[in-house]
């Protein structure tokens, strides 16, 4: 009889202890903001992943080193879910959908690319939660006249758009374009806004031609452009895809008169391998590091998001990882403006915002897409990626001939 | 029917009840070790009974999945489109294996991967129908609540499962199952002995691709986004080799419980060893191959061998 | 002159596919093993050279000399400890396993040197020659030569060496091969480690022309498959012929019908050889 007494008691408080616990480990986790970041960390996309993480580690950060996000004056500490979907678009959906039920983000930033995004924000739609998009620029991620989704890039075409202007402007000589891409999401996109840009600024398009994405090499096609003596050959692909194009372009001593890569010149991985033979090829993205903007958000300006990005990768920070820091920078903002981490409150914030960042001008357009931003155009000059354009930014003047 | 056939058909059947139990992500678990089931079922027809080293379920899978999704695309409804995509997929696979199952061996393993790569390159071309490599939004098909659709998904896959478990059943019962066992162990003598191995092959190879390219017509209706580097992935082909490995050549039962055991591990692996799972995959795949050539049904074999002799 | 120009690519780049194939060929010929690292041992070996060239300043030509025994001794010891286990088993099995142990090796790289793409740029570039305005790359001529060098290398180690006749003798039979005296296992380690040794000297050679990083690993493997279909089995002068008819298809396709339909044109003729030419272009019935 004592003896089960004391079992009972024994019961009793282990039971207590345990209810303690839960009870403050509730308070704890009340303390902490989650945020869902599905990333490919495995598989063919795995260099856009790390990125992404990067940009999110350095706000996640930023963020706690000044306490934490307010919310009603009190601080949360910001914790990011990671996973990874092995760079395959269904189990993006799939781990979307495990963020939201099993580990219970609170918001979630969207996984790599338009199409992954476009495919994860029907599940995060469905559940409501605020998602902002940073490396999604198709139109057609945006228009399923969701409420929940914002992205952080503009549409394409506001890429091609700038760089086929100046071209006209300043190498008025240019009248064929060669255009070669990548049979894949982004880069099969961007050639496409190309074309109807050329055409609309009455250039003829003498080649378009996609490759496959294992491509082993390119010796054949760029022959083919070498006889159709075009004055513009405008590549599209990742940094491996450009970089080989670039030395079989030089191999068999093709030469241009402008010669442009998207995205490689917006990445110094790509200044770096490519040396010599990347003067004087222009590009266009969505954000440089020699931008120059003065921001209300916890970075401040472009300068100081630079510094910060140093201090901790030891390397210069390209648009990917900025794209994935402000896409914090804004949810921090949002949270903190709507006083809740209510997630209808905070999508209302965001669908409201209007404030410039370190990013650039952000305002998200009716279908969550910002519509607010000037991308800027590069060369690659001694060595360097220089801004030359929009006005505000502007850094050099554009150079004619590629060899 | 066998003991083992009827222990199948029960564990199918039970599956059914999981939307009583479980949550959105459990259902959407589920959807996919039935999806598991039905590839493995499917290979195991011409892999296990008839021995044919076939790569080629990645290939059918894809077929379907974008025969579905552009029909959806034009609007026609998912009772169609799905079971547009598999007989579509069993005409084709019936077609090529005429054609392909002349090989043997290596031969034949190879041709299969490469089916793979011709057809991932054919819809990454057809950019004006599939949209190449910007992939097919499929239009969402409900705009039902979230645990509707996925438990309508679940059931729709899972019926699907039924019906390959069931195929399997009959062909295993069957002339046919009897005509590929015979095939198995010498072909050249079941030719001998008059049997049309030619059509016998074809038919097995149609029915296993059926029931996957109906599958990746379901997938795609489910996820609502394909593109051709994903339903085209070799690791559709391979999954369900190791989980028939996992469970035990030929034996029906093995291979479910294989693709049920296979994709636990998968969860498990994919949850904790977020850098080296695929790594991890890999020396699954190893050990499995070196230490348990015979699948856990030779383990079950082993203890009956073994309970007698204590007697 | 577009023709010839592209008649040339077609030639060089051949020969390259050739060096990629020989020890995929070789592999499949002697131990019946469809070798599905072939394409991770490529990358390894350019990972190498490039390691050595970035760390040490050592030219890809001394690297091969590097590279050759290293991957000759990491072939011979996983044919031993885990290949050989099961080199009797279907071919399901093998395939299975060699697919795993690829899925270990590619993982175990991106691990360690990141997904993210190397360069080995030489310093300096090398340049081209041209001739009538066809132009060759002179590093890519250096490595074609290179690759002829190691192919012949091969054929001289099957023709001339008493462990190269055993090495036919067992691919041609290797029942007779046993009761002749020759012992099977260590001719199967040994053929398992020349065609690493080749994997990783083509990759060498192939970091002075392809960007290197873990996910090239199966462009090279389709290489090899179609290279091997083509040209036949197992043997040197077919993986050259097969190599050059592949690289030709791919360059005539691409101008005619556009660069996107290139590989789906030669994987479609692959599995057309397959079934109307299974021993290929240079082999014999028999054979395989």
């Amino acid at each position: 009889m004592a003896r089960s007494r004391l079992t009972s008691r024994r019961l009793n408080s282990l039971l207590l202890a345990v209810c303690f616990g839960l009870s403050a480990s509730a308070a704890l986790a009340q303390d902490v903001v989650k945020f869902g970041a599905p990333l490919p960390l495995t598989g063919p996309l795995a260099p856009e992943a790390i990125k992404q993480q990067q940009g999110y580690d350095l706000w996640a950060e930023q963020a706690n080193k000044a306490g934490g996000i307010s919310v009603g004056g009190k601080k949360y500490r910001v914790e990011i879910v990671y996973a990874d979907y092995q760079s395959n678009t269904p189990r993006a959906v799939q781990t979307t959908e495990q963020m939201i039920t099993q580990n219970n983000v609170n918001f979630l930033f969207g996984p790599f690319g338009s199409g992954a995004t476009k495919a994860g924000s029907s599940v995060s739609e469905k559940y409501k939660v605020p998602t902002i998009a940073s490396t999604a620029s198709s139109a057609q991620v945006y228009d399923q006249g969701y409420k929940y989704l914002f992205g952080t890039f503009t549409p394409n075409d506001t890429l091609t758009t700038p760089l086929t202007q100046i071209v006209k402007a300043k190498a008025p000589d240019v009248k064929k374009v060669a255009i070669l891409a990548r049979n894949d999401l982004f880069p099969l996109a961007i050639a496409q806004e190309m074309e109807k840009s050329a055409k609309a600024n009455g250039l003829e398009v003498v080649y378009f031609e996609k490759y496959a994405i294992n491509t082993l090499d390119h010796s054949a096609t760029l022959s083919q452009i070498k006889s159709l003596a075009p004055q513009w050959i405008f590549v599209t692909g990742y940094i491996n895809d450009l970089l080989l194009v670039r030395k079989q372009m030089a191999d068999q001593q093709i030469k241009a008169g402008v010669l442009s890569m998207v995205a490689g010149p917006a990445y110094q991985e790509f200044i770096d391998a490519a040396g010599a033979s990347g003067e004087n090829i222009t590009s266009a993205a969505w954000w440089h590091p020699a931008a120059q903007y003065s921001g209300k958000d916890i970075f401040g300006t472009t300068a100081n998001y630079v510094k910060l990005f140093r201090e901790k990768y030891k390397s210069d920070p390209d648009y990917a990882q900025a794209s994935a820091s402000v896409s914090g920078a804004l949810f921090q903002m949002a949270i903190e403006r709507a006083g809740s981490l209510d997630r209808d409150k905070v999508r209302d914030e965001l669908a409201k915002m209007n404030e410039m960042t370190f990013w650039g001008p952000v305002k998200f357009g009716p279908t969550g897409q910002i519509d607010s931003l000037e991308p800027p155009v590069l060369q690659l000059q001694g060595g360097k990626a220089v801004v030359l354009s929009p006005a505000l930014i502007k850094q050099g003047e554009f150079r004619l001939g590629v060899n | 029917m066998t003991r083992s056939n009827l222990i199948l058909l029960a564990l199918v059947v039970g599956i059914a009840a999981l939307p009583m139990v479980g949550g959105s992500y459990a259902l959407r678990l589920g959807t996919i070790a039935c999806m598991y089931g039905i590839l493995a079922l499917s290979w195991n027809v011409v892999g296990g009974l008839a021995g044919y080293p076939s790569f080629a379920t990645a290939a059918f899978f894809g077929f379907g999945a974008y025969t579905a999704g552009v029909l959806l695309g034009k609007g026609v409804p998912l009772v169609v489109s799905v079971p547009a995509a598999g007989v579509a997929s069993f005409v084709l696979a019936c077609l090529l294996g005429a054609a392909l199952l002349r090989l043997r061996g290596h031969y034949f393993a190879i041709a299969s991967l490469s089916l793979i790569e011709v057809f991932r390159e054919l819809v990454n071309n057809a950019t004006d129908l599939t949209g190449g490599g910007m992939g097919l939004n499929i239009p969402l098909t409900s705009t039902a609540g979230v645990m509707a659709d996925a438990t309508f998904f679940f059931y729709v896959m899972w019926g699907l499962l039924v019906g390959t478990a069931l195929m399997v059943v009959v062909v295993a019962g069957s002339k046919l199952g009897f005509g590929l066992a015979c095939i198995r162990q010498n072909e050249t003598a079941a030719n001998m002995i008059g049997l049309n191995t030619t059509l016998y092959k074809s038919v097995a190879f149609g029915l296993s691709a059926g029931f996957v390219g109906a599958a990746g017509g379901v997938y795609a209706a489910w996820v609502h986004y394909i593109d051709p580097s994903d339903v085209f992935d070799i690791l559709y082909s391979v999954k369900p080799i190791v989980m028939a490995l996992i469970g035990g050549l030929g034996s029906p039962l093995g291979v479910l419980i294989g693709a049920f055991v296979y994709l636990g591990l998968e969860e498990v692996v994919w949850r904790n060893y977020i850098q080296i799972h695929s790594g991890v995959l890999g020396i699954l795949i190893v050990v499995l191959l070196l230490f348990l050539p015979h699948g856990l049904m030779s383990l079950r074999s082993q203890l009956l061998a073994w309970r007698p002799k204590r007697v | 002159m577009l023709a010839a120009q592209v008649l040339i690519n077609a030639l060089v780049l051949g020969c390259l596919y050739a060096c990629i194939a020989t020890g995929f060929s070789l592999v499949w010929g002697v131990l019946n093993v469809i070798n599905l690292i072939h394409g991770s041992f490529i990358v390894l070996g350019a990972y190498l050279a490039w390691g050595l060239y970035q760390s040490l300043q050592i030219s890809p030509w001394y690297a091969l000399g590097i590279a050759a025994p290293a991957f000759f001794a990491l072939g011979y010891v996983i044919q031993r400890l885990i290949l050989n286990r099961v080199i009797t088993a279907p071919v399901l099995v093998t395939l299975t396993l060699t697919f795993g142990l690829d899925l270990i090796l590619n993982n175990a790289m991106i691990y360690y040197f990141k997904a993210d793409y190397r360069k080995l740029t030489l310093t300096p570039p090398m340049g081209s020659v041209s001739l009538f305005d066809v132009v060759v790359p002179i590093d890519r001529l250096i490595a074609t030569a290179s690759a002829l060098a190691l192919t012949g290398v091969l054929y001289l180690i099957l023709r001339r060496l008493r462990v190269g006749r055993a090495i036919i003798a067992v691919r041609l039979d290797r029942d007779a091969a046993r009761l002749m005296g020759v012992d099977v296992n260590s001719i199967y380690a040994i053929a398992f480690g020349l065609g690493a040794a080749l994997a990783g000297c083509a990759g060498v050679l192939m970091a002075l022309i392809f960007p290197i990083s873990p996910l090239t690993s199966t462009a090279y493997l389709g290489k090899a498959f179609v290279v091997c279909v083509l040209g036949g089995l197992g043997s040197v002068s077919g993986a050259l012929a097969g190599g050059i008819l592949l690289a030709l298809i791919e360059g005539i396709g691409s101008a005619l019908i556009g660069p996107a339909h290139a590989t789906t044109l030669s994987f479609a003729l692959l599995i057309v050889f397959l079934i109307v030419r299974p021993q290929g272009l240079l082999g014999r019935k028999g054979f395989e």
